[in-house]
């Protein structure tokens, strides 16, 4: 029995040690650090895909470096470690998509977009994602989807209530669609072994199906709504509060990337080859996004709508205004 | 054949059959691309900066990691090993931590460290501390009574029958637990770079994932596979050239 009592005492004491630990590691402020010269040191959360080309495009160019701003990008687990980053302070700013922008918001976690992320192409069948099969499926529209077994990069997020309505405006029943989440690079290997009848893929991965003979069956971001804002940069409301001056140089910095990239696509693909491995042949081929500096408000309602729809922010309804700038 | 050949040859099998899955069409290409093209992606990498900038973050998180887990373990062992009553308290804790995947303090270190070299280090220190801790105990348990005794009526102080009873008794575990650590600690600094994304090879392996790079994919992997190999082929002759005096080597050795 003592020797039982001396074990939780240590377990215990274990804890509180490293209780205190984590209180020493978590100082780092949300305002990030300032030299000597007035230069802000930024980390940005992102995802190494093709979407934030602009922000390392704006990094060469020196589009941060003139408005006293020194960009880390931190890459790496997926989307989902950044808004718990940007909150917690430990990234400045962060990308991700507006759908998870809007269940953060009904979460009531304190985040506010910044700036425009990316945006859809608006173009049938010439978007940088799509639905697509192999050349030789039943499915011949996005109709046919229904009761199939489609993959998404994630589950109740933009890339599900975008094919529901692809499915919808086809004149399809999006209820019994079976979605599996998959990582897009996955997904190629995924549907050409029959795994999946169909998948959602961005580039570069839908340049990889297409040239494997995949067959497009339906731009869901095109069809969710017209020129459809996908993704955004944000901060956390507490950084936007205290230190209004950074976000609106960050902001200025972003919107000239944006406005930059989108003007130079040979510049945009070559800069791919500097944070990603695609190869050079896939950058000269694949379907640039658009980067329009101004956030589609009417398109991210409709996103919540959507969202709304397919029931994925539970019973919440997602405030836009409260997460857009 | 010595078993050094052997082991080639069963290399250089694994190296043909690569080549020849792809090539006979039993799997597709551009999922398992046959040896030549991985060591052709291999050989371009192996010119990049950003290639041995990745072997170097790897390795450093790897070996600060090491240092700090065997130190810590001989400190903690010794310690723990020595004083009954610690033992006794502390077994339960051990027993309840040390089995806890690493792999599952993920989330904890992303929350502490975010994507740096602190995340990559906690998980590396974790897996690799209970290895050496663990080898430790069992050596000092091990300390032959009567010499231990005998010390003792040579009136030797405690810190002398550490240095000449337990020490050399325990070393053998030590290096164990160590070369173990040492393995242990690859495969966690790898894991952790690549799912939270801290530098080094395993973020570099998710970046060419993601890119659809597959050739430089399987070529990254096998660079640390032969990191691994590296690895312990140096901690076994470290363990060799160290205790070249104890039994175990020396029955080892071909006379």
């Amino acid at each position: 029995m003592r020797r039982v009592f001396a074990g939780i005492a240590t377990t215990m004491a274990l804890t509180a040690l490293i209780g205190s630990a984590s209180g020493c590691g978590s100082s780092g402020g949300s305002g990030g650090d300032t030299d000597a010269g007035g230069v802000d040191q930024v980390k940005v959360g992102v995802i190494p895909i093709v979407d934030v080309a602009p922000i390392y495009l704006g990094q060469q160019k020196g589009f941060f470096k003139s408005r006293n701003i020194e960009l880390t990008m931190e890459s790496g687990q997926g989307g989902a470690a950044i808004v718990p980053g940007v909150v917690s302070g430990q990234f400045q700013f962060g990308f991700s998509n507006m759908t998870s922008l809007l269940i953060a918001q009904t979460k009531n976690v304190p985040i506010k977009t910044v700036a425009a992320g990316v945006a859809s192409t608006g173009e049938q069948g010439k978007d940088f994602g799509a639905v697509m099969v192999k050349a030789d499926s039943p499915i011949k529209t996005a109709a046919d989807l229904a009761g199939k077994k489609v993959s998404v990069n994630t589950l109740k997020n933009i890339g599900d209530t975008t094919v529901r309505e692809s499915v919808r405006k086809a004149g399809g029943d999006p209820k019994n669609i079976n979605f599996a989440e998959m990582p897009f690079a996955n997904m190629p290997a995924a549907l050409q072994e029959g795994q999946v009848d169909a998948s959602w893929v961005v580039e570069p991965q839908l340049s990889a199906v297409k040239a494997a003979g995949g067959r497009l069956v339906a731009s869901n971001y095109v069809d969710a709504a017209p020129n459809l804002t996908v993704a955004a940069y944000f901060t956390s409301a507490k950084l936007a509060g205290e230190d209004a001056d950074l976000v609106k140089r960050f902001t200025e910095g972003i919107n000239e990337s944006l406005a930059y990239a989108d003007g130079h696509p040979d510049e945009v693909r070559a800069v791919l080859g500097s944070y990603t491995k695609i190869d050079e042949k896939t950058r000269t081929a694949l379907t640039l996004p658009k980067w329009p500096t101004e956030i589609n408000q009417a398109s991210v309602e409709t996103l919540a709508q959507l969202g709304a729809k397919d029931g994925i922010f539970g019973d919440a309804t997602p405030d836009v205004a409260k997460v857009l700038p | 054949m010595s078993s050094g050949l052997l082991g080639v040859a069963g290399l250089a099998g694994l190296l043909v059959l690569v080549e020849a899955l792809p090539r006979l069409g039993l799997v597709d290409d551009a999922y398992l691309p046959p040896t030549s093209r991985i060591a052709a992606a291999l050989g371009d990498e192996l010119g990049t900066a950003q290639f041995w900038q990745a072997v170097g973050d790897t390795l450093t998180g790897w070996a600060i990691g090491l240092a700090v887990a065997v130190v810590a373990g001989i400190a903690v062992g010794i310690v723990i090993g020595s004083v009954p009553v610690l033992r006794a308290a502390t077994a339960s804790t051990i027993e309840f931590l040390r089995p806890i995947p690493s792999v599952a303090l993920i989330p904890l270190a992303v929350l502490l460290y975010g994507t740096d070299l602190g995340s990559t280090l906690l998980l590396v220190v974790y897996a690799a501390f209970w290895q050496v801790l663990v080898q430790v105990l069992y050596g000092v348990a091990d300390v032959d009574p009567i010499a231990d005794e005998t010390a003792r009526s040579f009136r030797f102080g405690r810190w002398a029958r550490i240095r000449h009873v337990l020490w050399p008794t325990a070393l053998p575990y030590v290096f164990t637990g160590v070369r173990l650590a040492a393995s242990v600690a690859l495969v966690l600094a790898v894991t952790a770079e690549l799912v939270i994304g801290a530098p080094g090879l395993g973020k570099s392996i998710a970046v060419a994932q993601t890119s659809g790079a597959v050739p430089l994919m399987y070529a990254l992997i096998a660079v640390t596979g032969l990191l691994g190999v590296a690895i312990n082929l140096a901690a076994r002759v470290f363990e060799r050239r160290s205790l070249a005096w104890h039994q175990s080597v020396r029955g080892e050795v071909p006379a």
